[in-house]
């Protein structure tokens, strides 16, 4: 198990699955946690579409989403175009797994995120702001604490989603390989024996973080 | 000073209401439920929208909608958001931060700094020892105790208490009172108290409100309207149970709203009309009793209030009043005498409220 691992070239793609996750999790927080609090306070115009459009996401079998992915920003879309100018592709390449991870994992982090906020009484916000704080210090201080435990969970099955991605990635993200396409590939290639190391490896990569996060977040809500 | 004159639009009825509230000065808006007085306590902290109105509070307008006042006459609008109004909001449930501990709540509004005057308010609100508590592991009172010490702590130019004694009691709520009694002393700012039971009502203000409707239909000193309410409906609401005909001291024939505890057995005329009737039933209550008496024969039949009334006062037969000493059984006759009973006249039409003004 140790040879297969360690034969050259054999860790990169840890690098590469857990550098793509960690991407889309910046991303995911960054855009994320706002979409999903505008959508739990019922503010975004078009509410409705949005929870559509992600729950779409979120049943659509993955290998659906990576074909309608090439549609949207593959080399011969209005997007793909943009790309290219600025030297940038979206077929396999690095982005093109961030894309795709991002597609994947979105839905999961939107709706946790949405389901977390909503769990925060809006009354306390409303008392926070008759204590004089505005409306961006009532959020550090009352609605982030307060949504943190679901926030946390929501980030890990993110994470889970994200490093495990695979079937958007095999249709727009053949290359670079990360952990999922390189058990893919080792598994045809080679075999099973050969195959069940790497597939250790994904779990002890995307395991610990979520473990830690739900029993904190358990910790954190009683 | 607060000064409020608003109307709010709620799917059954507008609440309409105006009234002043000096500094120092504490005001008790009693009602049924649903009559109105949360929602006005809500404009004022800016939680609900107005139709129309206006409310200044030290001088600074906190909301203005739909006024002539802008240039050129036109209507113009102000809605000063929550976090500017510096109005302290006490809420029957205490709205703990459930994340921070007791200590950490208290001084919410001033952060670390203030040390002295968190150590000063700790003290009088009893709450030595709960500092470092989880808010979820102290009793209701002591909740209650922890939101009116953070409001408190905020800077405010106004207190709102919004039943905050609900569900605890008496002897809790006794000393609550007294504590906001004063601590609206101390700080000198108007405090508006919304209550549904007169009890409470009473013991905390010098001037009381009765809403019903949505309609301001009496305020004054809490004695005066307690002794004479203006309109039958203010009497139903303070506690009278009901209206018999009575003749007034100069001849007119009147209807006298009768208090269960302002009726005396015997004719006493020098303290108010004197009835007579016929013990219908007697059972102890509290440590007196409480009688049941059919108005006699020979006495007018009471008129029903007129049609329009918006809540007709239903005129009754039937007294039911308390006594301390136990009664002749049923069926005796007795005298009675309603001690200086507010006067109404027979034809009373009501409590229509006030047409709305366009």
């Amino acid at each position: 198990m140790a040879a297969s691992l360690s034969a050259s070239g054999a860790l990169a793609p840890l690098a590469v699955s857990a550098g793509a996750a960690a991407v889309t999790l910046l991303v995911l927080v960054g855009l994320g946690t706002p979409l999903g609090y505008l959508l739990a306070r019922e503010r975004l115009p078009l509410a409705r579409v949005w929870e559509t459009g992600l729950l779409v996401m979120l049943l659509m079998p993955p290998l659906v989403v990576g074909l309608l992915l090439v549609f949207m920003v593959g080399p011969l879309t209005l997007i793909g175009h943009g790309l290219s100018d600025l030297h940038l592709s979206a077929t396999n390449t690095f982005l093109a797994l961030v894309i795709a991870e991002i597609y994947e994992a979105a839905p999961y982090y939107v709706l946790g995120a949405q389901a977390a906020f909503a769990a925060v009484d809006p009354r306390l916000e409303q008392q926070a702001a008759l204590l004089g704080d505005r409306p961006p210090r009532t959020l550090w201080r009352v609605t982030l604490p307060l949504a943190g435990p679901g926030l946390a969970s929501a980030l890990a099955t993110g994470w889970a989603r994200a490093i495990g991605a695979f079937g958007a990635v095999i249709i727009v993200a053949y290359h670079p390989y990360g952990l999922p396409m390189q058990i893919w590939t080792t598994l045809n290639e080679v075999g099973l024996s050969s195959a069940l190391p790497f597939a250790l490896l994904l779990l002890v990569v995307a395991l610990p973080v979520p473990v830690i996060v739900y029993g904190w977040s358990r910790h954190a809500r009683r | 000073m607060l000064d409020v004159d608003l109307r709010v639009a709620r799917r059954m009825f507008d609440v309409a209401a105006a009234f002043r509230v000096s500094d120092g000065e504490r005001l008790a808006l009693f009602g049924p439920s649903g009559s109105g007085k949360t929602t006005i306590l809500e404009a004022i902290a800016g939680l609900v929208a107005l139709a129309k109105g206006r409310i200044v509070l030290a001088g600074r307008e906190l909301t203005v909608v739909g006024r002539n006042a802008g240039p050129g006459g036109r209507a113009r609008s102000v809605e000063l958001p929550l976090w500017a109004r510096e109005v302290a909001l006490l809420r029957q449930d205490p709205g703990l931060f459930p994340h921070l501990s007791v200590l950490e709540n208290l001084t919410y509004a001033v952060g670390r700094r203030d040390g002295g005057g968190v150590a000063r308010l700790v003290e009088i609100l009893q709450l030595q020892g709960l500092l470092s508590a989880s808010p979820r592991l102290i009793s209701g009172g002591q909740a209650q105790r922890v939101a009116l010490g953070r409001a408190l702590m905020s800077r405010h130019r106004a207190l709102l208490l919004d039943e905050p004694y609900r569900g605890l009691d008496a002897p809790l709520r006794r000393e609550l009172t007294q504590l906001v009694r004063d601590q609206v002393r101390a700080h000198e700012v108007p405090a508006v108290l919304v209550a549904h039971e007169l009890d409470e009502a009473q013991a905390f203000a010098d001037r009381l409100g009765v809403l019903d409707h949505g309609r301001l239909l009496q305020l004054g000193s809490p004695s005066e309207v307690v002794r004479r309410p203006s309109t039958p409906r203010v009497a139903e609401l303070v506690g009278y149970r009901g209206l018999v005909p009575v003749t007034a001291a100069d001849g007119r024939p009147m209807l006298a709203a009768v208090h269960p505890e302002r009726v005396r057995l015997g004719a006493r005329p020098e303290r108010g009309p004197v009835v007579e009737g016929r013990v219908v039933a007697c059972r102890p209550a509290g440590t007196g009793w409480e009688v049941d008496v059919e108005i006699g024969p020979g006495l007018p039949r009471p008129e029903a209030a007129g049609p329009g009334g918006a809540h007709p006062v239903p005129a009754r037969e039937r007294l039911s009043f308390r006594i301390s000493d136990p009664p002749a059984g049923p069926g005796s006759d007795v005298v009675l005498t309603l001690l200086d009973p507010p006067l109404f006249d027979r034809d009373w039409a009501d409590d229509t409220p006030p047409p709305n003004p366009a």
